[in-house]
């Protein structure tokens, strides 16, 4: 292990795949590690334990709830986004006769497969597509809300291209047709501000694990009134919306990020952009011939959606890999290989050429001098498999 | 095992005897193999036991290796019909490349192996002819797109498990058959691209299995104790018949008659994709004497049997030849062929005429049941000379 250990620090490795999952930040770990140590109890228990154990979860969800703009009340702590949004989605089914959901085709696969399986139970639903650039068709989410739209999904920021939906702009159009509106703001967290009160959202899903906080832990905002249905039976935890055990050392990891995100946010999307900018020109410097494959106008700071000219991404993704550089392309599948990504191909591109796409991401704590030395060696690969010739599509 | 080049820091180097790779011949003088970037190896990883050790073999002698497992097809939809399977031999021979500490890639070639292998393998059957699959995803997978993956990869080699040896001690590499006489695999490996050769090893090539066994269980390998793998591994579980009858499109099975090579019509059959030449079993026919499979028309859907004599013949002609020791033949080769896996090269006579693409092969003695869409593997000695498809028997 020490001897692996080793192995990985000499190779000076940089990781730039904190869409997939980040770091955690130094305060989210410390808060973990002394959470571990100091909170024992059980957060419903009655005793002292019990009691210290609460008021850690009580402080984790102040601390979001500030983070993001809402009341503390709003705050479900659950056990991350994928769980939030099968919870959001299906409890709006069940409590909405005439139920219609509409999400667009580039939501996470935990909406957008929540969305197939209610289809195929014999929901109403309508996915909206995007154009090349992956910006919404906001005709096409007219005429489903005027088809009588009940919910509609569309993420705060993709995943994979980036790109950052107006969710002003669809949250009034959503509400000036009677129905509601749900976001998923994983990727967004810590990287843009978000305003939940000011947005008009009525439900928002959170992860932490993107932006440095703890994996397993996340949170549904919902607006005052509206349910939110417990998607197990068992407990009365998180007023009966989230039975089970409360996850106590997670909790103070979410604690310590969000506070984090209320003080350092804005100057930490400066950094992130900086590191954009910075990447943007190395590549252009040292493997040019690329187009980036997002809505250049409005697309996160961290996030890089790049197709190299004539070059496979799956072998880019692999030699990078080998050369140090952690990057990503489509989603792997459980046996490890890949797809070509379905946001990719919803915005219009055949599945060789979308297969061609790697997405480089990085976050706060990704060294300023990464960026470029990693577009260097993507300069050295890059070279190399056009030079080989046996790239491709 | 190889030699790797002096200089380079090794991490891992096992010291330990009873861990020594065996020599294997490759230069050492890493001049003629100086194209690539690093000392990297790719090793072809099934999970199998065999592919296994190779990848230990490679590791342990230095060189800095990469596993990579084809994810070929997926298995039995479930109820995420879309999504991929987690077929375990990859996650083996994960495991293996995690114990050996070098990084692990599954390649997904599905479509590949789709076109390359499965449609070739159903489109024989259809066409009356009996596919060998193997050698149809070694030359198009193994050889081709995983070769040039490696390349892109920045390796020297790939290696993989066969039981078979590139000799690169000459002026051009040669293959030669395994040391394991009951386990060499060269038969399945003629058509690799003669320029391919200088960048393959096989580490196993002068192993016996039970040596591979012994090897695997001395390193603690996971997968020592796996059984062998399944002849067609996509038919796993399932009769290649049905297999292939569930494939057929709508009218492309065809069902006809059992002619006896007298002429006299002797029954129906439900598919000329059910038979192989030499067939005896399954027929369903009673007659005076055992009745073989002498020919398959797809035309007409005749299958065409008769007594085992017959079934004889004094050559053959090959199609899509692979030279591997030559760009063709100087002249006539006097030589060893072998028509299907599990028989002994036989010698005969091969001449090619102004294509060197088509072999035409006189045996010294006749050969029973020589059977189209099989390879035939031409031989001088241990050294394999090339191979193609055997299009006819020539009576």
């Amino acid at each position: 292990m020490a001897e692996r250990l080793q192995k990985t620090q000499a190779m000076q490795r940089i990781y730039l795949d904190w869409n997939a999952t980040a770091p955690l930040l130094p305060e989210v770990r410390d808060a973990l590690i002394s959470a571990l140590e100091r909170y024992p109890g059980n957060a419903s228990s009655i005793h002292r334990e019990g009691q210290t154990a609460r008021s850690v979860i009580e402080r984790c969800r102040r601390a979001v709830a500030r983070a993001v703009g809402a009341p503390a009340q709003a705050v479900v702590l659950t056990g991350g986004a994928t769980e939030g949004n099968n919870q959001v989605l299906r409890t709006h089914v069940r409590y909405t006769q005439g139920a219609h959901i509409v999400c667009s085709a580039v939501e996470h696969p935990s909406v957008l497969e929540v969305v197939e399986s209610l289809a195929q139970q014999g929901v109403k639903t309508t996915i909206i597509g995007v154009d090349r650039a992956g910006r919404l068709d906001y005709a096409a989410l007219e005429r489903a809300l005027d088809d009588g739209a009940t919910l509609v999904s569309v993420m705060w920021a993709n995943n994979e291209n980036g790109n950052v939906y107006d969710v002003e702009r669809i949250a009034s159009m959503v509400h000036a047709a009677g129905a509601l509106y749900h976001t998923d703001a994983t990727q967004a967290l810590g990287r843009l501000g978000i305003d939940f009160r000011a947005v008009g959202a009525d439900y928002m899903t959170l992860s932490a694990h993107k932006m440095g906080g703890p994996k397993g832990i996340g949170a549904v905002v919902v607006r005052e009134g509206l349910v939110l249905e417990a998607m197990l039976s068992g407990g009365h935890q998180e007023r009966g919306r989230r039975p089970g055990t409360e996850n106590v050392p997670a909790a103070a990891g979410l604690e310590a990020a969000a506070k984090l995100i209320v003080t350092e946010r804005p100057a930490w999307t400066e950094r992130l952009l900086g590191a954009r900018e910075a990447l943007l020109s190395a590549l252009n410097e040292h493997a040019p011939g690329f187009q980036v494959r997002c809505d250049p106008e409005n697309y996160l700071p961290n996030t890089l959606n790049v197709a190299f000219d004539g070059v496979g991404g799956e072998d880019l993704l692999l030699a990078l890999d080998l050369a140090g550089v952690s990057a990503s392309s489509g989603s792997a599948c459980t046996a490890g290989s890949l797809e070509p990504s379905h946001v990719i191909l919803a915005m219009g591109y055949e599945p060789g050429e979308a297969k061609r796409s790697v997405r480089f991401s990085w976050g706060i704590t990704t060294p300023a001098r990464d960026v470029t030395h990693a577009a260097q060696r993507v300069g050295e690969v890059v070279g190399r498999l056009r030079a080989l010739g046996v790239a491709g599509g | 095992m190889i030699e790797k080049s002096e200089g380079i820091d090794v991490n891992n180097t096992q010291t330990d005897a009873s861990c020594a790779a065996p020599a294997m011949s490759l230069p050492d003088d890493d001049s003629v193999l100086d194209s690539l970037v690093r000392d990297r190896v790719v090793v072809a990883m099934s999970g199998g036991v065999d592919s296994s050790v190779c990848a230990a073999m490679v590791a342990q002698a230095g060189w800095d290796a990469i596993g990579i497992s084809m994810r070929l097809y997926a298995t039995p939809p479930s109820s995420y019909s879309k999504s991929c399977c987690s077929p375990d031999d990859l996650f083996d021979a994960r495991m293996v490349a995690d114990s050996l500490d070098i990084p692990f890639y599954v390649a997904n070639y599905q479509e590949e192996f789709q076109q390359r292998v499965i449609d070739y393998f159903i489109d024989e059957y259809r066409r009356g002819r009996t596919p060998n699959p193997c050698v149809a995803c070694n030359n198009h997978l193994k050889f081709d797109i995983l070769l040039q993956r490696s390349l892109a990869l920045g390796a020297k080699y790939l290696a993989t498990g066969h039981f078979c040896r590139v000799d690169h001690s000459g002026e051009v590499p040669l293959l030669r058959t395994g040391l394991d006489e009951n386990k060499d695999q060269s038969y399945f490996l003629f058509g690799i691209p003669r320029e391919a050769l200088s960048r393959i090893i096989f580490p196993l090539g002068e192993m016996t299995k039970a040596q591979v066994r012994e090897r695997a269980r001395s390193l603690l390998i996971e997968t020592a104790e796996k059984p062998e793998s399944q002849e067609i591994c996509f038919v796993a579980g399932e009769s290649y018949k049905d297999f292939v009858a569930a494939r057929l499109k709508e009218g492309q099975s065809k069902p006809g008659k059992f002619v006896h090579v007298d002429g006299q019509v002797l029954g129906e059959h439900d598919g000329i994709h059910n038979f192989t030449i030499g067939q005896r079993r399954g027929l369903g026919l009673t007659w005076s004497e055992p009745l073989f499979v002498q020919a398959i028309r797809p035309d007409e859907g005749t299958v065409v049997v008769g007594p085992k004599k017959g079934l004889f013949s004094r050559g053959l002609v090959a199609e899509r030849c692979n030279w591997l020791s030559f760009e063709r033949p100087p002249g006539p080769l006097e030589c060893e062929v072998k028509i299907r896996y599990r028989s002994k090269p036989v010698p005969a006579l091969v001449t090619v005429g102004v294509d060197p693409m088509t072999a035409f092969v006189e045996f010294e003695e006749p050969q029973r049941a020589v059977t189209p869409g099989q390879a035939a593997v031409f031989y001088r000695g241990d050294e394999v000379l090339g191979g193609g498809w055997i299009e006819e028997a020539r009576t």
